[in-house]
């Protein structure tokens, strides 16, 4: 598909301010106003929640894909049973090495060698 | 150089050692970006401007998709932002954190939020551990980190070969991993990271049930519903929520200390 110079700036700049303004206007409004501290508390579980639901869209629901609905899989995506994903070995790694370490970078490259491991083995 | 300058590049520099399972992650798929906005016409200058200004995996395949599909620039716009609407929550979420910043300061941080930065500078600020220099670091090596990949993608795809038998495009789910358990400091924050995984897995069967909705919106709805449960069924301990209150009670809490050893 062929896209003239000016169509590709315009895509460019015009996703770039409304990203922009997604991102900026609220932490510049809010960091100058008083929150009132039940609005706190709700932002206090916020990250745990969110990043319960991104390991839940990265690992598990892509491990029930590969086990359970195979039609949804990308063309060559392989196929694994539930129990032995290499996506849940690899996050459970990363997890347990991240509660005994506390290093980001050695859970992280340890969840990538066990993934890529097991893709390998099976 | 003086010592409050000093202190803040350190602080800076830790910030970006803190982010570089950020910019390993940010490589595979910087690298996919590249490939296909050039086979979309995209030269490699207006990938490479395209990464640096949006900053955001899956708004900007989104957006290329759109174009593809529809042909509409207003439409590709529309369709990146509403998959981006979460940075604004996230935004939100951290603005407590970093009361009473210059502006400028806050436009960079501002743009360096993504779902990763996000979630490492959460997990940081549990931690006190996290300062805006620290953060504005951990935002500038993971915005190099997707610059680099697309860079690669766009100029030397034919070089790179196929990452994924290295496992590489796994980073990004097993930081999250990761993260999870360094934001899950208690017995209540573990229960609602799960709430708002079961509420995933619920919305992930029921559109197999013919429900229709983006995977994108996951996120957002399930963080949202979870966190006001708990907000609502929790009842308020007292315990000290903004930075200037957790610094003041870390503060008491060594006067205590100190006072109960001055007594012994």
């Amino acid at each position: 598909m062929e896209l003239s110079p000016l169509s590709i700036y315009l895509l460019i700049f015009g996703c770039f301010a409304a990203n922009y303004a997604l991102r900026f206007v609220p932490l510049a409004v809010m960091s100058r106003l008083n929150i009132p501290r039940s609005v706190m508390r709700w932002l206090g579980y916020m990250p745990v929640a969110v990043m319960g639901a991104l390991v839940t869209v990265e690992v598990l629901l892509p491990a029930l894909d590969a086990a359970f609905f195979p039609a949804s899989l990308a063309a060559g995506a392989p196929a694994y049973s539930i129990f032995l994903n290499p996506g849940i070995f690899g996050a459970a790694v990363s997890m347990l090495l991240f509660r005994y370490t506390k290093s980001f970078i050695g859970a992280t490259v340890a969840g990538i060698a066990v993934f890529a491991l097991l893709q390998y083995l099976i | 150089m003086n010592i409050a300058g000093n202190i803040e590049l350190k602080q800076f520099l830790a910030g970006v050692k803190d982010g570089f399972p950020i910019f390993l992650g940010y490589l595979p798929i910087g690298i996919a970006f590249g490939v296909l906005a050039c086979q979309y016409g995209f030269t490699p200058l207006q990938a490479i401007l395209a990464s640096a200004l949006i900053l955001s995996g899956s708004g900007q395949f989104v957006a290329l998709a759109t174009l593809a599909a529809s042909g509409s620039i207003a439409a590709s716009v529309i369709a990146c932002a509403v998959v981006n609407l979460r940075y604004t929550l996230f935004a939100v979420t951290l603005s407590p954190h970093l009361q009473g910043l210059k502006l400028r300061t806050l436009a960079w941080l501002g743009h360096t939020i993504t779902d990763e930065s996000f979630a490492f500078n959460s997990a940081r600020i549990r931690e006190m551990q996290a300062s805006p220099q620290s953060m504005m670091g951990l935002g500038t090596i993971a915005w190099l980190g997707w610059i680099c990949g697309t860079t690669i993608g766009a100029i030397g795809a034919q070089y790179v070969g196929d990452l994924t038998a290295f496992g590489i495009h796994f980073a990004i789910a097993a930081m999250y991993a990761a993260l999870f358990v360094a934001l899950a400091n208690n017995r209540t924050q573990i229960y609602c990271g799960i709430v708002a995984g079961l509420l995933c897995l619920g919305l992930y069967f029921l559109n197999h049930l013919g429900l229709g909705l983006p995977v994108y919106w996951f996120t957002v709805i399930t963080a949202i519903a979870a966190a006001t449960l708990f907000v609502l069924v929790i009842p308020d301990k007292g315990e000290p929520l903004g930075h200037e209150e957790q610094i003041e009670a870390a503060r008491l809490e060594g006067a205590h200390l100190r006072q109960a050893e001055a007594d012994h």
